[in-house]
């Protein structure tokens, strides 16, 4: 046995045992059930019902992705630059935000943007809107629900990005004769833009398989994969069609998580941020 | 009076209750290389970041042409800079981080190509064009950032401790470069620095900074030969201060009376000094002569070690006060030096000593 | 100019500005549910016409919300020491061995943390369904331990990279065993990275809602699955009053961090 294998035994033996197996036998049930071959696939791929499933998962996923990156760049930005008493306070803000309980933040999002909700009460309060505008049980709510899960995730790592930004670079930008709006789209975009890729990434990825936020706010008109594959299972029990379902899921976010580590380790290799 | 090219007017930049640059006045004439010298802290980087528009003053001002450009934002100052720190836009080629410059002025395409090629050419990297910042040596990179800063051709180039980041070889080698440049271009440089070999090898004139204020402005050879403090006397070259009573100054010279009780006249002297007033006389180490002349001056001295330097001997001498001397004869003079006396007398002209305040 | 914070001009206050709001964004709904949970409304009115601790009365008055607040706290502490453990084991491995494959080993044991839980909530629910494993607290632990272990081994790891493997060696030059040399000097030292692996492993048993969801049964089931349950039925203030509770013991965990990290940087 090589040198300094033994630690990993108990790591490996339950990830197999209790990972990798049960996920290759669902693949497995894919193509069995209920009898041998493709059709699954065949239903998920060739019916409209399915495809707008699909269809509706990247769009969300999409949607959350870009307001996540433009809430979160300018964010990170000030943080990264800061004086440090003021960036921990924020920071506070985003871990308290991030830890916690996902459950009880969804709660929070149902209750403020429901038909009688703080929003929509308030709004029509100030007689921007005379009846209440529908913010759940659709896109936008889980669009906003989202994007405030997903936010951390891109924050964090883009204050990284930012923070490896020499100043002295941007300050020879503008002593180059460019102004700060040039500065921002020659330079300081450009050099963050491996790190705005690589969050975007994740954020898109996890957003593709998320399904507590879009099942309790996002409507029946506009359900995502995660959900569908849930309801297959649970209440059809439909175990051949929700495993290949569950196993598209699989595939594409692998694909999309190998791409995204290629990206951050080509950022790496070139040794730019 | 003629109007001075760039001029820095009581220039003062306080940091909450510290303050790095007190009350700095000094007229550059165009095409001067001046170098900002001094130890860290001393002021002279901030008075350069004052004059790119990085940190605004306290008070003062910094007049172009008679023209104020403190409220010139930095990206309308048109100044070029080298930084101490490699700059150079990593995402950019070489050929990319030199055009930019002219880019962002939106000047011709045709022209931005012209420009690239001639600045390539003048540090000479026309073959690293197309290459990333990256994949660079650090000399080629401030190469590549002098071209940059050039490219726009700017009426000054403020140049922050350009080689610090660069091995001694490389940095005489763009210093060459950098002397070529300047003789080629004509373009008034402000030079920061902290090395003193650097700043003589390089500069027309030198203003030496301490503790936010300078010292002493003045050629290098008026530095080293004619320095106006004790400071600048320890900060360019090397020197010997030897404890020193002063006796009278007449017309600018001094008869000072040395720890031995010898009796030194015609000695330089700054300042007023009153009789029996406690100084130090400085003598470089270049000064010392083993050789006695109708002029000099004498101690005695026990040598305690020589050292082979190549052009010169290194001695290390103690005098009666117990005093360690610093003493750089040349190796000729050294030929019929013999080495078998412990103690002995070394000579020096008055006229290349220099009596400060203790 | 544009990351130099003192001279940035009106970018400054635009972007200050932005971020405030966005960080009151992230804040609304934490804030909204702790104030709701004291409102005397039922139908969650707010401003609320009076405040009242009847919710919080009601909470503590139906066991299921005691029992399932025991059950997830009991799940979320094994899974958490038993994901430390594996997952130091796995650190030193990973961190110090040498042997081909290292880097997709690494890869496999984080890649619970990328798959979408969706899917390994049903592989992992027809599993045990098989083996009859579902319902049960050693099935949720098994499965809790799968999803902690990336968040156990990326902080170990990283604490075990930054630090010196020659301090450790120079205990064994000193005289000590190389197991006494690990658990007198390197585990002292790379004590931040296994107490992170420990909070974010219990939290991601404690949080953890779908797995949850599929393996629960009418006589186990995890807070979140009481809460998913109810969330479902309406939108009950004891809802608002559960939550709160947990948002303190967020803020618990926080201060708990915060204060660990300073006392252990001195």
């Amino acid at each position: 046995m090589p040198a300094g294998f033994g630690g990993l035994l108990p790591a490996l033996i339950l990830v197999t045992l209790f990972f990798v197996v049960p996920v290759l036998a669902l693949l497995l049930r894919s193509v069995t059930g209920p009898e041998p071959g493709f059709q699954n696939y065949a239903t998920l791929l060739g019916d409209g019902t399915y495809a707008r499933v699909f269809f509706n998962t990247f769009l969300v996923a999409s949607v959350v992705t870009i307001v996540t990156v433009l809430v979160a760049f300018p964010v990170a930005w000030m943080l990264a630059i800061m004086p440090s008493a003021l960036a921990s306070i924020v920071f506070g803000v985003i871990i308290l935000s991030m830890w916690t309980n996902l459950l009880t933040r969804t709660y929070a999002w149902m209750v403020l943007l429901q038909r009688t909700g703080v929003i929509n009460r308030t709004l029509m309060d100030i007689g921007l809107i005379s009846t209440p505008l529908p913010l759940i049980n659709n896109l936008t709510g889980v669009t906003i629900g989202m994007v405030y899960i997903m936010l951390p995730f891109m924050i964090l790592p883009l204050v990284g990005t930012l923070r490896a930004i020499d100043p002295m670079t941007l300050r020879a930008a503008a002593l180059c004769g460019a102004s700060p709006f040039d500065a921002f789209c020659r330079i300081l975009l450009p050099l963050s833009l491996p790190g705005i890729a690589a969050g975007g990434l994740m954020v898109f990825v996890m957003s593709l398989g998320y399904f507590v936020t879009p099942a309790l706010l996002g409507g029946t008109s506009n359900m995502m994969l995660a959900e569908m594959i849930a309801q297959m299972i649970q209440s059809l029990l439909n175990w051949g069609l929700g495993s290949a379902a569950a196993f598209i899921l699989l595939v594409v976010t692998m694909a999309l998580y190998a791409l995204q580590l290629r990206l951050v380790g080509a950022g790496r290799a070139t040794g730019g941020v | 009076m003629t109007q001075p090219f760039l001029s820095i007017r009581k220039l003062r930049k306080a940091f909450g209750a510290i303050t790095a640059v007190h009350d700095v006045t000094l007229d550059i004439p165009k095409g001067e290389f001046l170098t900002f010298l001094g130890p860290s802290g001393s002021g002279k980087s901030t008075t350069l970041y004052a004059i790119a528009g990085f940190q605004d003053p306290s008070s003062g001002d910094v007049l172009l042409q008679g023209k104020s450009l403190l409220a010139v934002p930095s990206h309308k100052r048109n100044i070029g800079m080298v930084f101490q720190r490699y700059t150079l836009f990593p995402h950019l080629t070489v050929a990319d981080n030199i055009a930019f410059p002219l880019r962002v002025r939106r000047r011709p395409d045709a022209e931005v190509k012209r420009k690239v090629a001639d600045m390539l050419a003048m540090v000479r990297l026309e073959s690293f064009a197309a290459r990333l910042p990256g994949a660079l040596s650090g000399g080629q990179q401030q190469r590549v950032a002098l071209a940059r800063a050039l490219a726009y051709d700017p009426p000054i180039l403020l140049m922050d401790e350009p080689l610090s980041a660069l091995d001694k070889k490389l940095r005489e080698e763009i210093q060459a470069e950098i002397r070529r440049i300047h003789r080629e271009t004509g373009v008034t440089i402000l030079y920061v620095t902290h090395d003193q070999e650097e700043a003589l090898h390089l500069s027309d004139r030198i203003a030496l900074f301490r503790d936010g204020r300078i010292e002493q402005t003045g050629t290098g050879e008026d530095l080293y030969l004619r320095p106006a403090t004790d400071f600048v006397a320890g900060f360019i070259g090397n020197s010997n201060f030897l404890a020193a009573e002063h006796l009278e100054t007449i017309d600018g010279a001094a008869t000072i009376r040395l720890g031995d009780g010898s009796v030194v006249s015609g000695v330089n002297v700054n300042g007023t000094f009153g009789k029996g007033q406690r100084a130090r006389l400085m003598v470089r180490p270049e000064a010392f002569r083993m050789e006695r002349n109708p002029t000099s001056a004498e101690l005695t001295v026990e040598i305690v070690d020589v050292a082979f330097y190549g052009e010169r001997r290194r001695i290390v001498a103690r005098t009666a006060a117990g005093q360690e001397l610093d003493i750089r004869p040349t190796t000729a003079a050294m030929e019929t030096y013999n080495s078998s006396l412990p103690r002995r007398q070394v000579f020096f002209d008055p006229a290349a000593a220099f009596l400060f305040p203790a | 100019m544009l990351l130099d914070y003192d001279r940035m001009g009106w970018l400054r206050v635009a972007l200050l500005g932005f971020t405030v709001l966005v960080a009151a964004f992230l804040l609304l709904p934490v804030v909204f549910i702790v104030l709701l949970s004291f409102g005397s409304s039922r139908w969650l009115a707010f401003p609320p016409p009076g405040w009242t601790l009847k919710w919080y009365g009601e909470l503590f008055a139906d066991p299921a919300w005691l029992e399932a607040a025991l059950t997830s706290a009991r799940i979320a502490t094994i899974t958490a020491m038993l994901a430390v453990l594996i997952g130091l084991l796995a650190s030193f491995a990973l961190v110090r061995g040498h042997f081909r494959g290292r880097e997709i080993l690494r890869g496999l044991l984080l890649t619970p943390m990328v798959l979408p839980v969706v899917v390994f909530a049903i592989a992992i629910y027809a599993f045990f369904l098989r083996l009859g494993l579902g319902g049960t607290t050693i099935g949720f632990v098994v499965a809790h331990t799968v999803l902690a272990l990336p968040f156990a081994v990326i902080p170990i790891a990283t604490a075990l990279e930054g630090f010196d493997k020659s301090i450790e060696d120079a205990a064994i030059v000193c005289g000590a065993s190389p197991l006494e040399a690990k658990l007198r000097i390197t585990l002292p030292s790379i004590r931040i990275g296994i107490f992170s692996a420990a909070i974010f492993s219990f939290l991601a048993s404690w949080d953890e809602v779908v797995v949850a969801i599929f393996m629960a049964s009418p006589t186990l089931q995890t807070l979140p699955v009481k809460i998913w349950g109810s969330l479902r039925s309406d939108l009950s203030p004891v809802i608002a009053a559960a939550s709160s509770l947990l948002v303190v013991l967020t803020l618990a965990l926080m201060a708990v961090t915060a204060l660990l990290r300073r006392k252990f940087r001195t």
